[in-house]
């Protein structure tokens, strides 16, 4: 509790959970390295540790999704309050949507509409934190899920992504990880920050393992759609009849509209185990006491998602795939740092970096703080994801921004290398 | 924190593990929302009534604010993640819409942004929340978000009453006596919802004296501080920093009748940086770093909105209001089982005491709304869910017609149900001779 000077005693004080749930999350690594920036460079700062390339003018939103808000804001239909799953119209919409090439119809009841992705996460964590729970997170991982987690007092184990095998999943390591406690595991597909898409068969494989061990899979597949490889997105839908699936989404990424904030979460159920564990009961609890995505946002929604043309999609996929080769082709030139796995999807590639090839400098984050205060470029340190020692470099920015990103990553390398012994 | 569910789910021969959080459901049993769509599902659709309240004949929001959003949605500058705290042009925005009046004056830094008024109710309670035993005093009655989130965060609720006999003042005394050494915060809802009083500038000084005293937080929910039409001026709570620290709550969902747009504010009127230097501040920002973010979308256009809107707007929509009322008491006359004892200054409700002495087979609020919904497709609120028993609140912000009906409604409801002229005439016979004898 506080006391102030004149020995007044206030009986408020602040919150410790707070504080150790929020501590070394991506916005504080950036916060950070934006303090080591020297103001006096004259060049423009280059963002390469954001997950956000709306600024840019190659991912400016479709004009169709912008007439179809402002359409439902002029009709003053949607200025009232939201029901707590969201208007029917907008979750007949999203089931739709998400329908689309599976056997199988998602019914509109199971769709929850949330403000964004990051509101379903935090609804989700609500939800599943029964004291003594666990949940199963992935290394590197999305650290919000992490934050949140911590928040709720839900316990926090790691599996392991593998770098060697594309990024699979350690099934291994999972079923050592999971006991009688072990609520659920979260599956991120298309991969932040890895890059990498998950084949069908290890899909399922994850979702035999989970019903194996009784937990349902949180689905986050917030940059569906968003792949430019070889491997095609399959979505964990396709298995709910085997394991219960909690599915995650939203339109920030595909639309380059974070800051409309609305995405959704559907119970994917066949068999009710999720509704039959109260689950169901629950997470309409937490919706019911919680805000809600913005009502005219969500009276867009049938036309964004039904309206919105092939073209624009293409054509930020393209930018995308034209950054990602970039990306990839010249971090094979920096001798400090490899990539593991050519990134097909999402906004994101995991780089490793080579230390003992480096002069002065001793991990990931005095790398970042120092490539910021030399080059004025900020990558974020792997430690924000769970990989110390790592770099995630976002590739989701202009192509010609992003070159010359890499050509100074490239300098700031070539100076702190450790120079040739002279024989 | 109790599970849901059943402790051993079966289903394709695996043992499910996962539970729902049990504590959620005693905090959301006590949400408005839940209540009144509960309610709405028991409307009969095949009376031929359309639903009352409906959103159709409700005040409309003002051209200005439209365009601002429509704006901001057309620059494509706001499609972006928004900061935590909020964007630097909507917090300047907020802390000038505030200031007005207030000795000492915000600064944009000292207000966040929030997901409507709702989301800051969340956040400042589990900011507070970092007492074990840590309690918070609420009105009664009150607004049950505060006390869901309370329940839900952990914080205990203890209430203090507003007296019907003087204004729905705060009973100062009893607010003393409910409070402890673990109380953290009283709530103080003005202008006041349900009550529809506002409060003088002498008796929220009082408040802050008494939560000097204490050693509380004031926070002050201050959501309908542009729809006030009595003669009352409505005081911030801000103006008595110096005395206590003041988190004002506040959005623009019913000054501008824009719910659905989710935009609100907290602002810190902390100019003896109490709330600064005991930790609460930082609570707050790492609670807003770990919640979702407002829409940039409404960030972006808030400055317009707060600043451009004319006042005739205000001016007409309040006189609207105060018509309403007007009509709404002439009205009353016919229906004697409700009974107003104070005419609202601001808000869009009425508040009435529920008579259940001259009706038939009505045992109580509760039981008053659940037969008028299923009877005439009217919705109103029993004020057992706000705390107060054998009360009723009525929302009264729609166009005249819909007003009309409403009150068709309750006239036609009140006749199906009132006792029988017998009955009456014994009862007022019984009171002539009382009064006889007692002269």
């Amino acid at each position: 509790m506080g006391e102030t000077r004149g020995g007044k005693r206030w009986n408020f004080g602040a919150n410790e959970v707070v504080e150790l749930s929020c501590s070394q999350n991506v916005r504080y690594f950036l916060n950070l390295l934006a303090d080591n920036l020297d103001r006096s460079d004259s060049r423009p700062v280059i963002p390469l540790g954001h997950g956000d390339p709306s600024p840019f003018p190659s991912y400016r939103t479709d004009p169709s999704a912008v007439e179809a808000v402002c359409d439902a804001l002029r009709s003053a239909q949607f200025n009232h309050y939201s029901t707590t799953s969201g208007l029917p119209i907008a979750r007949k919409a999203v089931a739709e949507y998400l329908s689309r090439g599976l056997t199988y119809q998602i019914c509109p009841n199971d769709v929850h509409l949330t403000a964004g992705c990051h509101h379903a996460i935090d609804v989700l964590m609500s939800t599943l934190a029964v004291p003594g729970a666990n949940i199963l997170l992935p290394r590197p991982s999305y650290p919000m899920y992490d934050s949140r987690a911590a928040f709720s007092q839900l316990e926090i184990r790691r599996y392991d992504l593998l770098p060697e095998n594309g990024w699979e999943v350690d099934l291994d390591a999972v079923e050592a990880l999971a006991d009688e406690k072990t609520a659920a595991i979260l599956v991120i597909n298309p991969c932040n920050p890895c890059g990498n898409v998950f084949s069908r068969q290890h899909l399922q494989k994850i979702a035999e393992t989970a019903s194996k061990l009784g937990v349902l899979v949180i689905a986050d597949e917030v940059y569906k759609d968003i792949t430019f490889g070889e491997t095609p997105f399959v979505s964990m839908a396709e298995f709910a009849d085997i394991v219960p699936v909690m599915l995650l989404g939203s339109i920030s990424k595909r639309w380059c509209v974070p800051g409309w904030r609305f995405g959704w979460m559907a119970t994917l159920d066949p068999h009710n185990i999720m509704k039959d564990s109260g689950l169901v009961h629950s997470l309409a609890n937490v919706l019911n006491m919680s805000t809600d995505p913005t009502t005219f946002i969500q009276g867009a929604i049938p036309d964004i998602l039904e309206k919105t043309k092939e073209e624009f999609f293409s054509s930020v996929l393209e930018t995308l795939r034209e950054c990602s080769e970039s990306c990839y082709e010249e971090i094979k030139k920096i001798p400090c740092i490899t990539c593991p796995y050519k990134p097909e999807a999402s906004m994101f590639t995991m780089v490793k970096l080579e230390l003992s090839v480096l002069e002065d400098i001793k991990d990931d984050l005095e790398f970042c703080c120092k490539l910021a205060k030399e080059e004025s470029l900020i990558i974020l340190p792997g430690r924000s994801v769970g990989l110390k020692n790592w770099l995630r470099i976002t590739f989701a920015v202009e192509p010609e921004l992003l070159k010359d990103g890499l050509s100074r990553l490239n300098k700031f390398a070539q100076r702190h290398s450790k120079k040739k012994q002279q024989p | 924190m109790a599970t849901n569910g059943n402790d051993n789910c079966n289903a394709n021969d695996s043992v499910w593990q996962f539970r729902g959080n049990g504590a959620t459901s005693d905090a959301a049993a006590v949400t408005l929302r839940k209540l009144v769509f509960g309610m709405f599902k028991n409307c009969n659709f095949n009376n031929g009534k359309t639903i009352l309240p409906s959103t159709t004949h409700s005040f409309k929001t003002c051209p200005e604010a439209e365009e601002a959003v429509a704006a901001a949605v057309r620059s494509g500058m706001a499609n972006s993640y928004a900061p935590s705290p909020g964007i630097f042009n909507a917090r300047r925005a907020v802390a000038d819409y505030l200031n007005g009046e207030l000795p000492t004056k915000l600064r944009p830094e000292d207000v966040y942004i929030t997901g409507g008024c709702n989301q800051a109710i969340e956040i400042v309670l589990d900011s507070l929340a970092g007492n074990p035993a840590g309690n918070i005093l609420l009105p009664n009655p009150g607004y049950p978000h505060y006390d869901a989130r309370a329940i839900y965060s952990g914080v205990e609720v203890r209430k203090y009453d507003l007296l019907p006999e003087r204004d729905f003042e705060i009973d100062l005394d009893a607010l003393e006596a409910a409070a402890d050494k673990n109380t953290v915060a009283l709530v103080l809802i003005n202008p006041n919802n349900p009550c529809g009083n506002v409060y003088t500038y002498d008796h929220l000084k009082k408040v802050a004296e008494m939560a000097k005293k204490l050693g509380i937080v004031v926070i002050s929910d201050e959501v309908y501080d542009k729809v006030v039409y009595g003669d009352r001026p409505f005081v911030p709570m801000g103006t008595f920093a110096s005395i206590a620290p003041v988190i004002t709550l506040g959005s623009i969902s019913k000054g501008w009748v824009v719910p659905g747009w989710r935009i609100g504010w907290m602002a810190m009127n902390d100019s003896n940086r109490i709330l600064k230097n005991t930790g609460v501040v930082e609570s707050i920002e790492d609670c807003l770093d770990l919640t979702p973010q407002p829409s940039f979308l409404l960030q972006e256009a808030l400055p317009e909105i707060l600043e451009k809107t004319p006042k005739e707007y205000f001016a007409k929509k309040n006189k609207a209001m105060k018509r309403n009322v007007e009509l709404s008491f002439e009205r009353l006359r016919d229906i004697p089982c409700l009974f107003c004892p104070k005419k609202p200054e601001s808000c869009s409700y009425l508040w009435l005491r529920l008579d259940t002495s001259v009706l038939a087979n009505i045992e109580n609020d509760l039981d008053f709304c659940t037969k008028l919904v299923t009877e005439e497709s009217l919705v109103l609120v029993p004020g057992v869910a706000l705390g107060a028993k054998n009360w009723v609140r009525i929302s009264i912000g729609t166009e005249e017609s819909e007003l009309a009906e409403t009150f068709d409604r309750l006239k036609s409801f009140y006749s199906r149900h009132a006792i029988s002229k017998e009955t009456i005439k014994s009862h007022v016979d019984t009171v002539n001779q009382i009064v006889v004898a007692v002269v």
